[in-house]
């Protein structure tokens, strides 16, 4: 179990650094995690259950001007970590989405606890761009280099930090529960599953459509025309 | 004026502005990312250390915009910073003036292109492609904003540089426009794809009580999109817990 979990450790630091330091390449994005921990723990399954249901929440969390939006990369990971170190305890393959109803519980509470931790980031870096300011107008060039790098070290450390006290918090207590009451998990997991994902896909329609009729009816065109090409085509 | 900026030094400051952000703050936002970025143009223009040192110092004030748009707002201001050196640019206050235009227009367009376009877009595909049975959904979504958000990073520093503080004109706003117009197309399509994918995966029905809590939260969806607090996370946290109370002692 011990290259899983640093994998998924390594993998908080990365995403928390592309989710808003270095490139945001969509890194940071709970299905992108949610894949290579896949891969890294061998279980897909449980893996893309929690990736898309925190995906399609995601997606309409935007980075604009100085809001601070929820921090789904943390999330994600720890989510999907979770589900999967639980998951890896469960003999029974039934039990495994009772795991990724509780992975997507852990990850949306670790997204909305990683905002004030976002928050003390960038109040100090305040500190360290008055520091580089006046250093520069002393001549040190270097300052630059050294704030970036400074920034950029504290970022993968949060990041990785946040998710190891995550997921190892989310272990130790969720663990005992999820054994005892995986049937019960895993019956609750099918009536939040459909409400999650309708809520996310609701909130991305909003996002397309912004109250053109057009592309409501392309909309509404498209999925009656899959969904009768998905029944009619089926044997 | 001959350019004295070579090509290596805007793909240096293409690659340097992947770290706009990393300094990020409440202060100055993206001003420290923003003279790190530009520091290949002033360390070629700028022979002396001192003189150079100030006009770093002077670019660390503040400035925000959408993080891939920057390129070009950062191509535009070292062709002036190009003109500064020779004796012809605007001085510290144009040049703040100037950034400061850039950034808001740039930052218009590329929050719409990018932000509530593309992003959703890319994850709509990557979502739609795992609900599909693959497992490369996390790599469609990304290889789907990066084909766009990379390149216009790597190739804007070039054409702000070439355009100048025009390089947002008629003809490239309008691109743009009608590129994030055909992303928020393709998403409504994409969305209703997605949706008929989840009430019959592969052609087989998916059980009534699935289908109409799919459509309570859709319902619910677009009831909460239309409110600012409490934010579609706590929604979904809520609807979670209700869920656990419901089958607890349902």
């Amino acid at each position: 179990m011990t290259f899983p979990v640093l994998a998924t450790l390594l993998t908080g630091g990365l995403a928390a650094l592309d989710a808003v330091p270095v490139a945001q390449t969509l890194f940071s994005q709970p299905l992108v995690t949610a894949s290579v921990l896949g891969w890294a723990w061998g279980e897909w399954r449980v893996a893309l259950e929690v990736g898309v249901v925190l995906q399609v929440l995601a997606a309409s969390t935007q980075p604009v001007g100085a809001r601070t939006p929820e921090d789904y990369a943390s999330g994600g990971v720890t989510g999907a970590g979770l589900a999967l170190a639980l998951a890896s305890q469960q003999s029974l393959a039934i039990a495994r989405d009772g795991c990724a109803l509780v992975g997507v519980l852990a990850g949306m509470v670790t997204a909305l606890g990683g905002v004030p931790l976002v928050r003390w980031q960038r109040r100090r870096n305040e500190a360290l761009s008055r520091w580089c300011e006046a250093e520069l107008r002393r001549g040190h060039e270097g300052a630059l280099a050294q704030s970036h790098r400074a920034a950029v070290v504290l970022a993968f450390a949060v990041g990785v930090g946040y998710s190891a006290v995550s997921l190892g918090l989310g272990f130790w207590v969720l663990r005992r529960w999820v054994d005892f009451e995986s049937l019960r998990l895993t019956h609750a997991w099918s009536v939040a599953e459909p409400l999650w994902l309708g809520l996310g896909l609701a909130q991305m329609l909003h996002a397309f459509v912004q109250r053109r009729l057009s592309r409501a009816a392309l909309f509404g065109a498209a999925l009656i025309a899959t969904w009768l090409a998905l029944m009619v085509g089926a044997p | 004026m001959t350019s004295r900026l070579r090509r290596e030094d805007l793909v240096r400051m293409a690659l340097r502005s992947s770290l706009l952000q990393a300094t990020w703050n409440y202060e100055r936002q993206q001003g420290l990312g923003w003279a790190w970025a530009l520091q290949p143009a002033l360390d070629r223009l700028y022979p002396g250390s001192l003189e150079r040192c100030e006009r770093l110092a002077e670019h660390t004030a503040f400035f925000n915009t959408q993080p891939t748009m920057a390129s070009l707002a950062l191509g535009a201001v070292a062709g002036l910073e190009e003109r500064r050196a020779a004796g012809e640019g605007p001085d510290t206050d144009g040049m703040r003036r100037v950034k400061s235009a850039l950034g808001s227009a740039l930052a218009a367009l590329g929050d719409r292109l990018f932000w509530f376009s593309l992003r959703p877009f890319a994850a709509c595909v990557g979502v739609l492609l795992t609900l599909s049975g693959s497992r490369w959904g996390g790599l469609g979504l990304w290889l789907c904003y990066n084909l766009v958000h990379q390149s216009l990073r790597l190739w804007g520093v070039g054409w702000g540089y070439r355009e100048g503080p025009e390089v947002l004109g008629a003809a490239l706003r309008r691109r743009l426009e009608r590129l994030t117009r055909l992303v928020g197309q393709l998403g409504s399509a994409l969305v209703g794809v997605t949706i008929a994918v989840l009430l019959a995966p592969g052609g087989d029905s998916r059980p009534v009580s699935f289908q109409a809590l799919l459509a309570i939260g859709l319902a619910a969806g677009l009831v909460v999109a239309h409110r600012g607090r409490p934010s579609p996370t706590a929604w979904a946290l809520g609807a979670g817990f209700v869920s656990l109370a419901a089958v607890w002692f349902g």
